[in-house]
């Protein structure tokens, strides 16, 4: 279906150390990796697909599944766990009625923990789609959730991008 | 090296061996008698270091340092100490944790009991894979197919196929499950989830052995794991 626009991305990238650049470019681009673009990508740049597959699986920053328009990331680390990041999380979860790395079944949100974001005087903090929401708490949680939901689809998407461009 | 075959002599446990340069402790030792239990390693394949079980101590400089000895080259004048008695138990602890992950196979067990494993402290686990790279390596190496390799990390990390599907290039060799260790079954048989043990039949065997000649016991871990001095 994509395999054009695959090919476009890899551009001229064609030797084995651009792997990750690649891989990176196919991200921000469809916010996953699809299967077609892994089989592509190794056939493009002459690297072994269980290669492209194990580097896919060892980086978070890349994602085998489709993710969501929206990503929010809960900080887990100490001093958000102390301010009740655990609470918020499950707050978080319930609402959206997923698990932490899934998405939500309209394809609006994904949400994913991680284990310190190093801002911890801020905690607890939330991520969404790259910008940092210090001291959260469920009510401000509800409404960060309430006016994406409200908002048109088009302006989160561009900002993830923009994200994982930079 | 060089290009040219140099040879180097050096000390394993007392003894003055010579080897060419390039190759590794373990390989060495073995060609030699000298019986370095291993799990990960095998001959005409990349050493990888992933088992730790073949650990030696190098002394430098009056210090020593413990290492994977799969991993380690010769060099001039080395001294290597494989039996010592901070090696045995360093071995021994690694061999426990070996067999509490994976008791279900008969080259882990042998190798647990040759180990001098008495009883184990960690709980078991029964995992079917203990990562000792065998059939990724044999995969990419010696059948240049790479259909197999290491996906994942830390407690993630597993063998998988590439996007886990058997790839077109798959040589159905076999070569993977011919090398796996977790194939031969312990002798008193395939144990069930929460009913393993340490199976430890042969230990009575490996007083007797130490005491006839030219028979080896340390190495002969199911098939495929023996070394020079038992073949001869």
């Amino acid at each position: 279906m994509r395999v054009s626009g695959i090919k476009t991305l890899i551009k001229s990238r064609k030797s084995p150390t651009d792997l990750i650049e690649v891989l990176q470019d196919i991200q921000a681009s469809y916010n996953y990796l699809p299967e077609e673009a892994l089989r592509k990508v190794s056939e493009e740049l002459k690297v072994p697909l269980i290669e492209v597959f194990r580097v896919a699986n060892f980086y978070k920053a890349f994602s085998l599944n489709p993710r969501g328009k929206h990503l929010i990331t809960v900080c887990m680390g100490t001093a958000c766990h102390v301010r009740g990041s655990r609470r918020l999380a499950d707050e978080l979860l319930g609402m959206l009625k997923i698990k932490p790395g899934q998405t939500t079944a309209d394809g609006k949100f994904t949400v994913e923990t991680v284990n310190c974001l190093g801002a911890c005087a801020l905690g607890p903090i939330v991520v969404l789609d790259g910008k940092y929401h210090k001291h959260m708490d469920a009510s401000k949680l509800r409404n960060l959730i309430q006016n994406l939901r409200v908002k048109q689809t088009g302006k989160g998407n561009a900002k993830n991008k923009k994200r994982l461009r930079s | 090296m060089n290009g040219t075959n140099r040879y180097v002599t050096l000390k394993i446990d007392g003894a003055i061996v010579h080897a060419m340069a390039g190759t590794s402790v373990l390989d060495t030792a073995l060609s030699y008698g000298i019986c370095i239990p291993h799990l990960c390693h095998m001959k005409d394949l990349m050493p990888a270091g992933l088992c730790r079980l073949c650990i030696v101590e190098h002394v430098k400089n009056g210090k020593s340092k413990v290492t994977a000895s799969c991993t380690l080259e010769v060099e001039e004048g080395m001294v290597i100490l494989a039996h010592t008695e901070k090696i045995l138990k360093a071995r021994k602890n690694i061999a426990e944790m070996l067999v509490a992950e994976a008791p279900n196979s008969r080259a882990i067990q042998d190798i647990a009991v040759r180990c001098g494993v008495k009883n184990v402290r960690y709980p078991f686990r029964n995992k079917a894979c203990v990562l000792c790279g065998r059939c990724v390596r044999a995969c990419g190496e010696i059948w240049r197919s790479k259909s197999l390799g290491f996906v994942g990390r830390g407690s993630e990390r597993r063998v998988a196929l590439p996007l886990n599907e058997r790839p077109e290039y798959c040589k159905k060799c076999n070569a993977c499950i011919d090398l796996c260790p977790m194939t031969i079954t312990p002798c008193p048989g395939p144990m069930k989830k929460g009913e393993e043990y340490l199976c430890g039949l042969c230990e009575s065997q490996l007083s007797m052995a130490k005491d006839i000649e030219d028979t080896c016991v340390s190495c002969r871990l199911g098939d495929g794991f023996d070394c020079v001095r038992k073949r001869s």
